[in-house]
């Protein structure tokens, strides 16, 4: 294993294309922050980052992506966090298509992968429900054949932009957690994956009312016996856990160079405000230890993290066994969850009472840093998975 | 119609070059990248093509090995193939031999039209383009805002930028075009250009090979810093900037 990284041409290629595919939205950065703090979805960044071949990156050539790899989403990733405009459904997206990739048939990979390496199809994702968020096993929304179709019924909830999504990529039940321990099959067994339209008869979205991540809301997503086409199968029915656990890596590396980004973005407005700033005498807040060194701390954190999160993606990309990038994803989104929460803490800092002022743009990111200490799986559980398969130590729980 | 577009890999402006002890450039540490107004001729090329007015897209540069990365980039965007005409000392590549190079290269390949950039950002000459021009005989159109060829009779008509505004020109074709800002906006690479672009052929000679032997008329002995900028002033009221413009910077009258 290289501990260098030295980018490839290539990746300066992608880096660089993604800094001026961001130029050109900078006249209107202000214009476009205000509305990820009103929630609102991107639709003309999402178009150009499409149109660049980003939602393709992690889609083989002969269904019409460029198999370029997670770390140029890691690099789409960072850059947009840095610009102050970054949406979940990029990393949803590519992490639901992650599962096709793996997981689908030849016919289903090319009805629905050159859809979304195009960008015409954004998809959200449906595991946690009200009794089953930590413990996926746990879940009781059922899918029941009838014909060649199947029917829904159960309750998810928190499911992110799932308004904006053209489909959401469904974890439900196809043998009961009673049938498999009567059966005596693994209970990782009877999870299918279903990709359902949120407009079809049957399912029902009722928003949350939630703090965190700009740009998106969060719903409860009901099914009421709702109709989905054993076509929009991921794999086979009963089959899903796998292609599914596949797909969680890369979801924790770009949170991760989300992050990273973020920090990015916090450090720019401390460090401006900071060099300018003046309370006592003439010496800017900035040339103040107890404002400098912090600041400081954090671009450690923030190398640190960015290093770990760029060994995760190389190791993504290379194949590594599933465990060992396990390993490198969860330690880079465990060290990014502490980062982001440390940034935007220094930052409002640093800003004194602006730090509070919605106009500046700051404090809005407070809750979005801290969620990812809680979701999409929590500090604790990274801990548990790290203790047992680097420390040997035996599982808790 | 075939184009040749030039492409020059040159020091990120936004890099600080250091002086060494003995007044040399340390650029150790400074990163590279495509000519910006390289860019602006690549992309009128490509243009061109998409339109299946060019045929054929030839991206030439005359550089150093390394080089071969802002020759991808610029592939990346679009074109058929590269040619790089390797000169590992670009110390010795004044612009009157990038011009006797590249007039090697028109020989060889034919084009009929040659778009460069009208300056690149490190030395800022603005002279390749002129002396190519002359070199080869062909005629000139510099600083383009406007391109449009008109292959089957043989012309085309560029809208150039000059001191006072602008002024359409109409060049006989094979011709010289030089790119300016106003030309287009390029565009940048996405990751299906940046797969195609490794699968294309990008063919290295050298000056010898074609038959030029260059010798730099100028050459770069030492450098110093420019004197460090006094801190400026504020005024109160426009009445007071013309006064001071006017009275103690005597600037205008
Ligand atoms: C804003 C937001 C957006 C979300 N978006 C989505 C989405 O798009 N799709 C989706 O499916 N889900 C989504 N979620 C759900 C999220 O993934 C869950 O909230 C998360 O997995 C935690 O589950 P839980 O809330 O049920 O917590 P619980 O599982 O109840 O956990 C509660 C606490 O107990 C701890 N704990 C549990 N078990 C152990 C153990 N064995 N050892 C130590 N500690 C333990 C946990 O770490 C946690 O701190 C979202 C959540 C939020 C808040
Ligand atoms: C929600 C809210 C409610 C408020 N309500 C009121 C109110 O009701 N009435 C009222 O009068 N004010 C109110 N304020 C203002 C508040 O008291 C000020 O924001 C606070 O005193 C900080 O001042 P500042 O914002 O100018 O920060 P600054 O003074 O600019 O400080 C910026 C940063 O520099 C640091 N710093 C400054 N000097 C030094 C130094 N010498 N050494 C080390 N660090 C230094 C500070 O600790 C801070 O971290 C409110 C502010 C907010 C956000």
């Amino acid at each position: 294993m290289s501990l260098c990284f030295d980018l490839g041409e290539e990746q300066l290629m992608v880096r660089d294309g993604v800094r001026k595919l961001l130029a050109r939205f900078a006249p209107r950065r202000r214009e476009l922050r205000q509305a990820m703090y009103r929630r609102e979805f991107p639709t003309e960044l999402w178009a150009a980052v499409a149109d660049a071949g980003f939602m393709g990156a992690m889609i083989p050539e002969a269904y019409g992506g460029t198999n370029m790899g997670i770390m140029s989403m890691v690099f789409l990733s960072e850059e947009m966090a840095a610009f102050g405009v970054s949406h979940p459904l990029f990393a949803l997206t590519s992490m639901d298509a992650l599962c096709i990739v793996r997981g689908a048939s030849e016919e289903m990979k090319r009805a629905w992968l050159p859809e979304i390496a195009a960008g015409r199809r954004k998809l959200a994702f449906a595991v946690t429900e009200a009794d089953a968020g930590t413990n996926t096993f746990r879940i009781s929304t059922m899918a029941k054949r009838d014909g060649d179709s199947f029917l829904l019924t159960g309750e998810k909830q928190w499911i992110t932009a799932a308004d904006c999504a053209d489909y959401i990529l469904v974890v439900a039940r196809t043998t009961s957690r009673h049938d498999c321990d009567a059966l005596g099959l693994p209970r990782a067994h009877g999870l299918t994956l279903f990709l359902v339209d949120p407009r079809a008869e049957g399912v029902t979205l009722t928003p949350m009312a939630t703090g965190s991540i700009e740009g998106a809301r969060q719903f409860t997503v009901t099914f009421d016996n709702a109709r989905v086409p054993a076509e929009n199968i991921i794999g086979e029915v009963d089959q899903g856990a796998l292609p599914l656990f596949l797909a969680l890596n890369p979801e924790r590396i770009l949170i991760a160079a989300t992050i990273v980004g973020v920090t990015e973005y916090c450090l720019e407005i401390a460090c401006d405000y900071a060099r300018e700033r003046k309370v006592f005498r003439n010496a800017p807040i900035g040339s103040y230890q107890a404002i400098q060194h912090p600041l400081a701390q954090v671009k450690i954190q923030q190398e640190a993290t960015r290093l770990m999160t760029w060994r995760a993606a190389t190791s993504f990309d290379r194949g590594d066994d599933l465990a060992q990038t396990g390993v490198w994803s969860n330690m880079a989104k465990y060290m990014a969850s502490d980062l982001g929460v440390f940034a935007v803490d220094r930052t409002i800092q640093t800003l004194g009472g602006n730090g509070f002022d919605q106009e500046i743009g700051v404090i809005q990111l407070w809750e979005g840093m801290r969620l990812f200490k809680t979701a999409p799986i929590s500090n604790e559980m990274i801990l548990n998975f790290l203790a047992e398969q680097t420390l040997g130590l035996p599982r808790s729980y | 119609m075939k184009i040749l577009a030039t492409v020059k890999r040159v020091f990120d402006t936004d890099g600080k070059p250091k002086l060494t002890a003995d007044a040399k450039l340390d650029v150790s540490s400074i990163d590279c990248k495509l000519n910006p107004f390289d860019e602006y001729g690549v992309e009128e090329a490509v243009r061109l093509q998409e339109k299946g007015i060019a045929t054929e897209v030839v991206i030439c540069c005359v550089g150093p090995e390394e080089a071969q990365k802002e020759m991808r980039t610029a592939l990346a965007m679009g074109g058929d193939r590269g040619l790089l005409v390797k000169v590992d000392n670009t110390e010795s590549l004044d612009t009157l031999s990038i011009a006797k190079i590249l007039a090697a290269v028109v020989k060889k390949e034919k084009p009929d039209l040659v778009i460069l950039g009208k300056l690149s950002t490190d030395s800022e000459n603005n002279q390749v383009g002129q002396m190519l021009a002359e070199l080869t005989g062909y005629p000139q159109a510099t600083f383009a805002f406007k391109l449009t060829p008109d292959a089957a009779g043989g012309w085309a008509i560029v809208g150039r930028e000059v001191d006072g505004g602008t002024s359409d020109v109409k060049v006989k074709l094979p011709a010289v075009i030089t790119a300016d800002l106003r030309l287009n906006e390029p565009r940048y690479a996405s990751l299906p250009g940046i797969m195609k672009a490794k699968k294309k052929p990008l063919e290295i000679t050298t000056p010898e090979a074609l038959g030029v032997s260059v010798k730099p008329a100028i050459v770069g002995i030492g450098y110093e810093l420019p004197p460090a900028r006094k801190a400026g002033i504020k005024v109160a009221s426009v009445a007071e900037l013309v006064d001071k413009l006017k009275n103690e910077a005597k600037v205008i009258s």
